[in-house]
């Protein structure tokens, strides 16, 4: 656990996704689950990027257009758009994503840090980190792709919406 | 390891809190006059525990505090020391300090100055000396003695002094006319808890101890004991009564008794008649070897009071018919009495919660259950009863939350002192329906909006005693505090009989605060209303009590984040009544189901008036933005929900219903909707749990369709706009 040099492959897993033709990654263990898109109840008097609510198992959860969050251009709902169901800070909220690709183990020392002119709101992007991503035929592109790992805490929405109110 | 001592600990302090609770009540009762043994010992036994559990965690102070109040709590309960008016105000400001003293244990606050509740109990314990021999002068040197701590207590401890005096002055300690010889032997009377046996309280070894100190056994009371085949062996039966020399010292006899169970009966006291005599000599030892095989103690009746009990027990069994063999031994049969005794256990809130969350999902598959059966099964036996059995999980379910408003009001008494002494007003309490019960939440919710009450009512709405005498009223001010169930509503009313609302002078405050224009016409009952908005006071002088303005508009608030509302009633020169009109839970609104472009909504039922299809005509324009309806001849202004949330409504006015709701602050409005769905109960859950509180609603709620309403907040809904808003001005 602590040599992060023999098995800097294994320290964390992500889920990637994509979104406005990029690859994102969010940490696995704020991952509650991945429900298919359903249009939410829309609330008034909240910003445009809040999509409305809907009901997780009886609990009422804000949906949020991840794309509008981001400063991107709104995600054309489609057959496999879904929704990530994540824990922040003990709140539940579902981030409506293009799609959900893999989940892969990175390591912690992979990680490079955003340069700060990539985003609208920096502090969102906790890091870059380039995946072997799976091909169709099973095998894999040694190539890679470059994930945008998502800070989950900087995306909290009673955060946002202080400053909102 | 030390987690662990700190749960032990929460318990521990869980425990004083009830402990305080129960002595409270125990002392209140005192001084409205209720001297019963009964409640002395309760009160004594709460003190005793906490100081028993502060002495195990190495609470000091609290300890050393808490046993000096016991002492004379235990004086008290012998009969020692009369619970007369003057004492009980001493202990209930000891009581006072104890409550500061747990409060400093946990952290919370900082050591409290009790050195004048200390003086005040050990001048009364001094004066209990006095009494045993020449009455007459010990309260001479009293406040002295009472006086000498105060001179280096700092200004605010002299305060407390204002209790201590009357602790001390002559009339409270006449009561024990019958002052006892010096050495009387004292006469002990001991019955031991039925169950005292099976809880260790072995009594042979209490009547060991006294015996030590020269106890001789009087008198065995065998009275109680059953017939033979109901007898249970492992059960305690006796009374004895002792008889002690008089040279001991009384708190040597109790510290024998300190490990009884808590329902075994304890008295000493003094043997009236001092002539002790040969009397207990012949039945003294008679029974030493007795009945040890049974487990209970020797008994050291009067034999031919024994004789006679055998005999009644022989007659006793030979009467019962079965022959002796078939008896259902005794010993196997469970123990009666005090285990029946109602039995709680301590649950986290976390999980009563949980709870009714999934009570709340169970009534929604049910209903969604029900919308997918076709009609003909839907009638089967099987589905209501599902439902009725559901609905009676929830409403048990509801009522696990529900506690006696009695634990909100319980820290009314306290402050009431405070404040009697910080404005020097003389102030009765009265509280009527503590039993009733409320949700939880709501209690912990109410604890602040009645502290504002109550401070304002005693600060602003009593009047000083010169004034209440030159007003010919009785000097000492009321404050009546009560709570009753109305339907699904809970009203609390503060009530004064100080000198009412000043309008006059609540008008031009509101007009110098710039809260109301000054040529504004406002009813009574909307200047009353002023009282609560943000940044209003009245008092010339802000007094630390109540004059920083905050107060009622902190009530408002709260009230309405619980869904209620603040009702004030005024009569100048009569007095102030304020009502707090809660809901009896949080967890549950009685709503209509509303469409607004199409999406529902619920409205609550509660403000709801009455609903119209409103005629051409009816609703007309008064403004580009604003429109009223004519009701009857009345005029209400019309409010759209679609354009303050802001949602795309073409539909005209005659095609929708008007729903006029009654709200707190502005009176009767409308509230156009689409259409009206359904009337039904909600689960209410809250959007701030996950996200954030959204202006104009109250929450949200899932239907039997899985999908989500939103809750109306009407009070919100209808302020958004208006003339003068006084919520708005706080956002």
């Amino acid at each position: 656990m602590t040599d992060t040099n023999d098995n800097a492959g294994t320290d964390r897993k992500i889920v990637t996704f994509s979104l406005a033709q990029q690859t994102f990654g969010i940490d696995m263990r704020a991952l509650i689950e991945i429900r298919e898109w359903d249009e939410p109840t829309p609330l008034p008097n909240v910003p445009g990027f809040i999509k409305g609510v809907t009901n997780l198992r009886g609990n009422v959860i804000p949906v949020v257009g991840l794309a509008e969050r981001l400063g991107w251009e709104p995600s054309a709902i489609h057959a496999r758009s879904c929704v990530l169901v994540v824990n922040i800070a003990g709140k539940q909220a579902g981030f409506l994503v293009d799609e959900v690709n893999d989940i892969v183990a990175i390591g912690e020392t992979e990680i490079q840090p955003a340069p700060e002119v990539e985003t609208i709101e920096p502090s969102v992007i906790a890091g870059l980190v380039r995946i072997a991503t799976r091909q169709k035929d099973g095998t894999r592109d040694e190539k890679g792709t470059m994930v945008l790992l998502l800070d989950l805490d900087a995306l909290s929405l009673t955060k946002h919406l202080d400053l909102a109110a | 390891m030390s987690d662990e001592l700190d749960e032990i600990q929460a318990i521990f302090f869980e425990e004083c809190a009830e402990g305080l609770v129960t002595a409270e009540q125990g002392l209140s009762a005192m001084q409205a006059g209720d001297v019963s043994a009964e409640v002395i010992a309760g009160v004594f036994r709460a003190v005793h525990s906490i100081k028993g559990g502060a002495g195990a965690f190495g609470h000091a102070d609290l300890t050393a505090f808490a046993h000096k109040f016991e002492n004379v709590l235990d004086e008290v309960r012998g009969g020692k020391i009369p619970p007369s008016p003057g004492v009980v105000k001493v202990m209930l400001s000891a009581f006072d300090i104890l409550t500061d003293h747990v409060e400093s244990a946990k952290g919370l606050a900082p050591r409290p100055a009790d050195e004048a509740a200390l003086a005040a109990l050990e001048q009364v314990l001094a004066n209990k000396g006095a009494d045993d021999g020449a009455p007459a002068p010990a309260p001479a040197p009293a406040p002295v003695a009472v006086e000498a701590p105060a001179a280096p207590a700092a200004a605010e401890e002299a305060d407390e002094f204002g209790f201590v005096p009357m602790a001390v002055s002559l009339d409270d300690f006449d009561a024990p006319a019958e002052a006892p010889a010096a050495d009387a032997a004292w006469i002990v009377t001991f019955k031991p808890s039925r169950a005292a046996l099976a809880n260790a309280g072995e009594p042979l070894l209490i009547i060991r101890e006294l015996e030590t100190l020269g106890a001789e056994i009087v008198a065995v009371d065998t009275e109680t004991v059953p017939p033979l085949r109901d007898l249970d062996p492992e059960d305690a039966y006796f009374t004895w009564t002792l008889r002690v020399p008089g040279e001991v010292a009384e708190g040597d006899i109790n510290d024998c008794f300190d490990f009884v169970a808590p329902d075994s009966l304890v008295e000493v006291r003094r043997d009236e008649a001092p002539a002790p005599a040969a009397a207990p000599v012949a039945e003294a030892p008679a029974a030493d070897t007795g009945a040890d095989e049974f487990g209970f103690v020797p008994v050291s009746a009067p034999i031919e009071d024994f004789a006679a009990e055998m005999q009644r027990v022989v007659e006793t069994i030979a009467a019962a018919s079965p022959p002796i063999g078939s008896v259902e031994t005794p010993s196997i049969a469970p123990k009666a009495g005090g285990d029946a005794a109602q039995q709680t256990i301590r649950v986290d809130l976390g999980k009563l919660d949980l709870l009714l969350n999934l009570v709340g999902e169970l009534v929604i598959r049910n209903s969604i259950l029900a919308d997918r059966l076709s009609p003909a099964d839907r009638q089967r036996v099987e589905l209501p009863e599902l439902a009725r059995l559901t609905r009676q999980i929830q409403d048990n379910v509801m009522s696990l939350r529900a506690q006696p408003i009695k634990q909100a009001f319980s820290r009314v008494p306290r402050m009431l002192r405070d404040l009697s002494v910080e404005t020097g007003k003389t102030i009765n309490l009265e509280t009527y329906g503590e039993t009733t019960e409320v949700d939880k939440g709501v209690i912990e919710k109410i604890g602040d909006p009645l502290t504002h009450m109550i401070r304002n009512a005693a600060d602003h709405g009593l009047e000083s005693a010169e004034e209440r005498i030159a007003a010919g009223k009785d000097p000492a001010g009321t404050i009546k505090l009560s709570a009753e169930q109305r339907g699904a509503r809970i009203f609390v009313r503060v009530q004064d009989n100080g000198r009412g609302i000043n309008r006059e002078r609540v008008k031009a405050k509101a007009i110098e605060k710039g809260i109301i224009s000054p040529d504004a016409v406002l009813s009574n009952e909307e200047i009353d209303q002023l009282i609560c908005a943000p940044g209003f006071s009245t008092a010339e002088t802000i007094s630390n009590i109540s004059g920083r303005g905050v107060g009622m508009d902190v009530v408002r608030s709260n009230v309405e984040a619980l869904g209620g509302r603040v009702e004030i009633h005024s009569v100048p020169g009569e007095g102030t009544t304020f009502t707090m009109i809660l809901p009896l839970t949080l967890a549950i609104l009685d709503g209509m189901i509303v469409r607004l472009a199409g999406q529902r909504f619920v409205l609550p039922l509660a403000h709801v008036l009455e609903t119209v299809q409103p005629e051409p005509g009816q609703v007309k324009r008064t403004s580009p933005d604003s429109e009223v309806i004519d009701m009857r001849g009345e005029y209400v202004p019309v409010k759209r929900a679609t354009e303050i949330f802001g949602l795309n409504d073409d539909r005209a006015v005659e095609d929708s219903l008007v729903v006029i709701v009654e709200s707190e602050a502005h009176g009767k409005v409308g509230l156009v909707v689409d259409t009206i769905d359904d009337r039904r109960e909600v689960v209410i859950k809250s959007l701030d749990q996950n996200l954030h509180p959204i202006r104009g609603l109250g929450g949200a709620t899932i239907l039997g369709d899985g999908s989500i309403a939103l809750i109306l907040d009407i009070e919100a809904l209808v302020a958004s706009t208006n003339r003068y808003t006084p919520k708005g001005m706080a956002a």
